[in-house]
């Protein structure tokens, strides 16, 4: 009897507690709109003052909007995240706002409608003016509709380590000459001069692409179909990567961009070609190098193409088309583009702001102020060349055949005729 | 029993819970798939068009198809030979010593348990070029060599660690399987060989390997199985670095086409790997069986 009386207790108050639940689970859902931000890089344990930034802007938006909008992070490497992405896409389970990278990436979630036009949220409450210029939305406009919001813009640079050059008796090279002959100094001083990762190979297709575009390839004509990837400009631009391949540090095959770029800033290597979303990570990782760390504008080819040209880059934000909270996604995006998350773009994240925020030059990191100037002579700017492709396919096709070039298994005119081959098999020609 | 097992609604309805289960995640996966190997799919467009056997013609002439296709053959070929040797010799160690045994068992047998993720990591940490390894021999004035990102020779040294750090992994699985045939081997047989003169090599040679020959084969078989769709190892100390290291084994090459970062989404040519990888399973442990085909002995 009294086992029979302790079960029937047991049960009323277990089917109390489920009943008790469910209200409160349904009135939560509906005043909370969930959403979910994908991003490529871990918010709590990364040291990317860039990263530390977004984590910001996530815990700010939850608090401000508590009980209203909610977003929840869903984060992995770099490495990762476009297959992780690619893989929610096919699931019907896109993330309601995710990063991504302008050029054939964002065009392969644009062209399938898995990305939602902005314009008409952009052109409310003053939004868009709040932009520093409606250039900024130029590599996410698609028949004139904007697809995703910038955040930042980073210019790929050279850094280099002024002590060491102090050491080595050497000054900034302004032409490729020079730079051989930076790289033969420092090399004598017993430093390995140029620190990349060939590993990661976009690391090394960038370095390729400032040879390129310096060499004057017009990669243009190149992707209309006007000109083969096999030319004399090309060519002279992979001799010249295989020629500075060797002041690389030897591990440069299998390191990753993390490993390059902290030999750089633990002092073991005098020159890193990066882009600016660098300087977060080095200042992060060893404050102390900030004031040794200089920045300067990727040499010249005499008798080449304009050197003030600069390869400009920008991490933006997509709403997936399919989000069933389109507020709540544009709340979302509009902090990461408010003052707070500008100002501290450049004051701590060293990147380029994208809106008319005033920011405290005197606090940004002091390599900030070198791309500033670098960005605000560039003549011109273009993209990464692995994502100024005909599609994203070619852009791994063309890394892979400079990490070719560098590891010295084909010729630069087999490595370049290759990609003009691999344009030609998929009927770009 | 008897009337529940004449009962036919009985035993489908036992049945039916595990062959929905399976039908649902295993069955029908796999004959999509096999489809899917047919069809081109569109990254613009998101969807399917088939194209019949053209994965499997550009496959044929695609360079890193046969990189992949090598590497897994080797993996394939050192797997199964090395774990056949080094097995069957801890086996017969362990089955004769009599102090430690369990203790040593344990050892050898724990690494099959452990998350291939995490010792990857461990494993690519201790191969790193500055850390690890190189950094001791560094301190002995050596330069250590290129253990994960030499792309010199036929196969290539990051091939060949990660073949040992494999062998490691999982050389007490073939263990514990040697062993539990050796102990089911009866022990009169060699009291009467060692009685009629018999050497304990001779007694190993003429008794322990023709009894172990079955078990051979099923481990062979499980070897080859899991040497040709090694991924994790692989991917967890080379991550996206496969291609460009001439490191992709089948498995490696299937995950890279269909879903990296770079030059991935074509799930088609994907599935198109994927149906090669169940081939060669097939291919290879017929072979083996047919090599390994032996009458049952009494032990």
């Amino acid at each position: 009897m009294r086992r029979k009386v302790l079960s029937v207790m047991l049960s009323l108050s277990m089917a109390a507690g489920l009943m008790a639940s469910v209200p409160m689970t349904a009135a939560a859902d509906e005043e909370v709109q969930e959403i979910t931000w994908m991003f490529w890089d871990d918010l709590d344990a990364s040291e990317d003052n860039i990263t530390k930034g977004f984590k910001e802007v996530i815990d700010r938006f939850n608090e401000d909007y508590d009980g209203v909008y909610h977003v929840t992070p869903i984060t992995t490497t770099l490495e990762e995240y476009y297959t992780q992405l690619n893989a929610l896409v096919d699931a019907d389970q896109t993330p309601d706002v995710f990063i991504v990278s302008p050029g054939p990436n964002l065009t392969d979630y644009v062209a399938p409608g898995v990305v939602a036009p902005l314009d008409e949220y952009l052109e409310e409450d003053g939004w868009k003016e709040t932009f520093s210029s409606d250039a900024v939305f130029a590599q996410q406009t698609y028949d004139g509709e904007i697809y995703a919001i910038p955040l930042n813009i980073a210019a790929a640079c050279v850094f280099y380590n002024k002590e060491i050059f102090e050491e080595a008796g050497v000054e900034v090279p302004e032409t490729y000459d020079e730079l051989l002959e930076v790289c033969e100094q420092i090399k004598e001083a017993g430093y390995t001069p140029i620190t990349i990762s060939a590993g990661t190979a976009w690391c090394l297709s960038m370095l390729a692409g400032y040879l390129c575009d310096r060499e004057g390839v017009d990669l243009a004509a190149i992707n209309a179909g006007e000109e083969s990837w096999n030319n004399e400009k090309t060519v002279a631009a992979g001799e010249k990567l295989l020629e500075l391949s060797q002041y690389f540090q030897e591990t440069a095959a299998g390191d990753s961009n993390d490993d390059a770029t902290a030999a750089l800033y633990f002092e073991e290597a005098a020159i890193l070609i990066q882009g600016s979303w660098a300087i977060g990570q080095m200042n992060g990782a060893n404050p102390d190098f900030e004031e040794k760390c200089g920045v300067f504008q990727f040499p010249a080819i005499e008798g080449g193409n304009d050197p003030n040209r600069v390869i400009a880059k920008s991490d933006s934000l997509a709403m997936s088309s399919s989000t069933e909270s389109p507020e709540a996604c544009i709340a979302l995006m509009k902090y990461f583009t408010d003052d707070e998350a500008q100002r501290y773009t450049a004051e701590v994240g060293g990147k380029i702001p994208v809106t008319k925020v005033e920011y405290d030059a005197s606090v940004a990191p002091a390599q900030l102020a070198d791309v500033m100037d670098i960005f605000e002579n560039a003549t011109g700017t273009f993209g990464f060349y692995n994502e100024s492709l005909v599609s994203s396919d070619a852009g791994a096709e063309f890394d892979n055949h400079m990490v070719a070039i560098f590891q010295q298994e084909e010729t630069p005119e087999e490595a370049f005729q290759a990609v003009e081959d691999w344009y030609v098999e998929n009927g770009y020609r | 029993m008897d009337k529940l097992l004449r009962n036919k609604k009985a035993i489908f309805v036992f049945v039916a819970p595990a062959l929905i289960l399976f039908t649902a995640v295993l069955f029908i996966p796999i004959g999509t798939s096999f489809y899917y190997a047919l069809c081109d799919y569109d990254k613009v467009t998101r969807s399917y068009s088939f194209i019949g056997f053209g994965n499997f013609i550009n496959l044929a002439k695609d360079k890193d198809m046969f990189i992949a296709l090598k590497n897994s053959l080797f993996f394939l070929v050192f797997s199964c030979v090395s774990q056949l040797i080094m097995g069957l010799l801890l086996a017969a160690l362990l089955t004769n010593i009599k102090v430690g045994r369990n203790l040593f068992k344990n050892v050898i047998y724990l690494p099959c348990v452990l998350s291939s993720a995490a010792l990857g990591l461990l494993w690519a940490f201790l191969f790193h070029a500055k850390v690890g390894i190189n950094n001791l021999l560094a301190n002995f004035g050596i330069q250590g060599p290129a253990w994960l990102y030499s792309t010199s020779g036929f196969i290539t040294l990051p091939m060949w660690v990660i073949a040992f750090v494999s062998l490691w992994q999982y050389v007490g699985q073939s263990m514990m399987l040697y062993m539990a045939q050796i102990s089911g081997i009866n022990k009169t047989l060699y009291e009467a060989s060692y009685i009629d003169g018999a050497t304990k090599m001779q007694a190993f040679r003429y008794i322990t390997l023709p009894l172990v020959k079955p078990m051979i084969g099923t481990a062979m078989s499980l070897n080859a199985i899991g040497s040709l769709k090694f991924f994790d190892l692989i991917y967890s100390m080379l991550g996206d670095k496969t291609e460009n290291l001439k490191m992709d084994v089948l498995a490696t090459f299937l995950y890279r086409t269909g879903f990296s970062s770079k030059g991935g989404n074509h799930y088609g040519k994907a599935s198109a790997i994927g149906v090669i990888l169940v081939a060669l399973c097939l291919l290879a442990t017929a072979i083996i069986n047919k090599l390994f085909k032996t009458e049952n002995y009494e032990m």
